[in-house]
């Protein structure tokens, strides 16, 4: 026994006979004034160790809560067998993407309502006039027509991406999907429909910043070098702008932050966009035919691997 | 001797003033056309008053020392200058007019001149005449609004040569009352230096002002002018920099001009088809400006159907957009719907 500990153990002692005298003192005016000194002491030490036990407990029980949840976290992260589900190059897109669009976004939105008071504190007081926030808006824009050729790049030229673009494009199954999805929603069926890689959901997600990209990036250009387009393109490209730069917004705020943010499944927020995994119980809620599939090719693989041996096994007598 | 014929003048006045009416011993000299005196650059000066002329002003009814205080006794030294302000002013009780406009001419350019003593500055009397002062609503005034121009144009020559051929100064000729004279854009007595960020004239200002006509109550709509001018200005980027205070960014007068202002179809007009890829490509504003992009529609409202394809893209976008937000609450929610009446269940 070390000096600390017996120090500890001195001021546990000091601390218990604290509380039974303050016990005792305070249960004064309930106890027979006849009572025994030795009967008082014994009554004290029984309130002191029940206080200790309960505290005890209390501890213990919080110091084992979250223990649990600590290990059920590391379970679901580490002991669970976790899936890819985007790799460093998409996700290295995806923030690229989010921080111009950020930028675009409030210095784009507040020039379409310049009356509103929030838009004039915006451009005038954050971003000091609109000489400046029309020259981050150009930058933010440089980086958002990175990401749009990166990402063409990222779909011809990675094998991953040519066969999640191949995933991506739409099918009949989708508005099936969709349907029951809805009667799902409705109470008309059990259970939704089972996705494959890329839900009906995510590929409306996908293909809405696609046309966004086209519109916006589009249209911007026209805005940017406006002197060597006609007066009518320029009125066109500039309602196309300003109106699809708004419904982006809109669907941002709306549908990807409750998406991604407020929907009870992932809520404060999914971790996808920085880890880019999947943990099997989420593939195989969330994609359980892709979970399948992947399952099987590995089963596949595993087969293949062992099949050329049992052969050789069987020829070797 | 001295003492005594000057004692003796000053009683003859005092006697004369008592009998007879002042105007009336003011004209015994004044009424005289001949009556003259050197200025201090040996010029003739004429003083004499037309009797007629005083009796048609609106001040008719008052006596010369009313304005010429300091004439107290004939013959008088020369007069000092007449100081309006001793009946016009704001909670005057002499039955002059009240108002604001006192205090604003202080305030405005040729007051504050006035004050820093530049002698060719204008008083009251520069504007509105001495003894010919008439209301401004009278036609024969100076202030009338068909003769305002010229009254600004004695001391704002070029000025005025420019305006008298501009679509203002030859509508408000021909006899058309709501054209704008100088005071309907640059104030009465409130004139500030167009560089003065409250004149109404300034670069802050000027979309504003031009609308009170060109506006959606504006008044041009009588002479089949558009008054949709202000709101397709504050729509388009030139309007949206002015309400970010970016005052480098156009407004009306960058385009149309100011006191030179002409219709379209003029070949001397700014906007004219063949002068607009100059207007638009002065230094700072679109130096690389091409007939295609200058000579196109500018005051576009997306709004009206007349707007061509601009009004489908945004009739097409409106749609888009509300559908699009409707079917994703409404998915959202049914899915909340959905969760909560899954959690209430007992598994």
């Amino acid at each position: 026994m070390d000096e600390r500990t017996r120090n500890l153990q001195t001021q546990r002692r000091e601390l218990i006979e604290k509380v039974s005298d303050n016990v005792v003192e305070s249960a004064r005016p309930l106890i027979d004034p006849d009572t025994k000194p030795e009967e008082l002491q014994k009554f004290s030490r029984e309130v002191t160790d029940r206080i200790q036990f309960e505290a005890n407990v209390a501890f213990s029980e919080a110091v084992t809560r979250f223990a649990v949840r600590k290990l059920e976290k590391q379970v679901s992260e580490a002991g669970e067998r976790m899936f890819e589900r985007f790799g460093r190059n998409f996700r290295f897109q995806h923030m690229l993407m989010f921080l111009s669009v950020i930028f675009l976004i409030i210095t784009g939105i507040p020039l379409k309502f310049p009356s509103v008071g929030i838009s004039r504190f915006i451009i005038l007081d954050i971003f000091g006039g609109i000489q400046n926030s029309t020259l981050i808006h150009r930058v933010a824009a440089v980086g958002l027509i990175i990401v749009g050729v990166w990402h063409l790049g990222f779909i011809i030229f990675s094998r991953i991406g040519r066969r999640d673009f191949w995933l991506m494009i739409p099918r009949p199954q989708d508005i099936k999907d969709a349907l029951q999805t809805i009667l799902f929603f409705l109470g008309k069926r059990k259970s939704g429909p089972k996705f494959h890689r890329f839900s009906f959901i995510e590929k409306f997600d996908y293909w809405a910043v696609y046309w966004g990209m086209v519109i916006m990036i589009g249209s911007g250009l026209v805005l940017w070098f406006k002197e060597q387009f006609a007066k009518g393109i320029f009125d066109i490209a500039r309602e196309a702008h300003s109106d699809e730069g708004l419904l982006a917004t809109l669907a941002i705020i709306v549908w990807h932050f409750y998406n991604v943010h407020l929907n009870p499944d992932v809520f404060p927020m999914s971790y996808v966009w920085w880890h880019g995994k999947l943990s099997e119980s989420d593939m195989k809620h969330h994609h359980p035919l892709e979970y399948a599939e992947i399952i099987e090719a590995e089963k596949q693989k595993v087969l293949a691997e062992n099949e050329p041996r049992t052969e050789s096994a069987e020829k070797q007598p | 001797m001295r003492w005594g014929r000057f004692i003796a003048a000053l009683a003859g006045a005092l006697i004369i003033a008592g009998t007879a009416s002042a105007q009336e011993k003011c004209m015994v000299c004044h009424g005289r056309q001949d009556l003259f005196r050197k200025t201090e650059a040996g010029r003739k000066l004429s003083l004499f008053i037309d009797t007629t002329i005083l009796h048609h002003s609106i001040h008719a009814s008052r006596q010369c020392v009313d304005c010429h205080v300091d004439v107290v006794a004939i013959p008088h030294k020369q007069a000092k200058d007449v100081n309006c302000k001793r009946c016009h002013y704001s909670g005057n009780r002499a039955g002059a007019p009240q108002g604001q406009m006192y205090d604003q001419y202080e305030h405005s350019v040729h007051g504050m001149e006035v004050i820093k003593g530049n002698a060719k500055a204008p008083v009251c009397q520069d504007c509105h005449g001495a003894h010919d002062i008439l209301p401004p609503d009278s036609v024969a005034s100076s202030v009338y609004k068909q003769n305002l121009p010229k009254t600004c144009g004695r001391c704002h020559i070029d000025i005025y040569a420019t305006y008298r051929e501009s679509i203002h100064g030859r509508s408000l000729a021909d006899g058309k009352l709501d054209a704008p004279d100088c005071s309907a854009c640059h104030g009465e007595h409130n004139i500030q230096r167009p560089t003065d960020t409250t004149s109404s004239v300034s670069a802050g200002h000027v979309s504003n002002t031009c609308g009170k006509c060109h506006g959606p109550v504006g008044v041009v709509a009588k002479y089949g002018i558009k008054t949709d001018r202000t709101a397709t200005f504050e729509h388009s980027f030139h309007g949206i920099s002015q309400i970010m205070q970016n005052m480098t960014a156009a407004n009306c007068a960058s385009c149309h001009g100011n006191h030179d202002i002409r219709p379209a179809g003029d070949p001397k007009s700014s906007i004219n088809p063949a002068n607009i890829v100059k207007t638009c490509g002065r230094e700072g504003c679109h130096p690389e400006a091409t007939p295609q992009f200058a000579g196109g529609k500018i005051h576009v409202d997306p709004t009206k159907k007349e707007s061509g394809l601009v009004y489908y893209i945004t009739k097409f976008f409106t749609i888009l957009t509300l559908s699009t937000l409707a079917g994703l609450f409404v998915f959202i929610l049914m899915d909340l719907f959905r969760r909560a009446k899954q959690a209430r269940t007992p598994h």
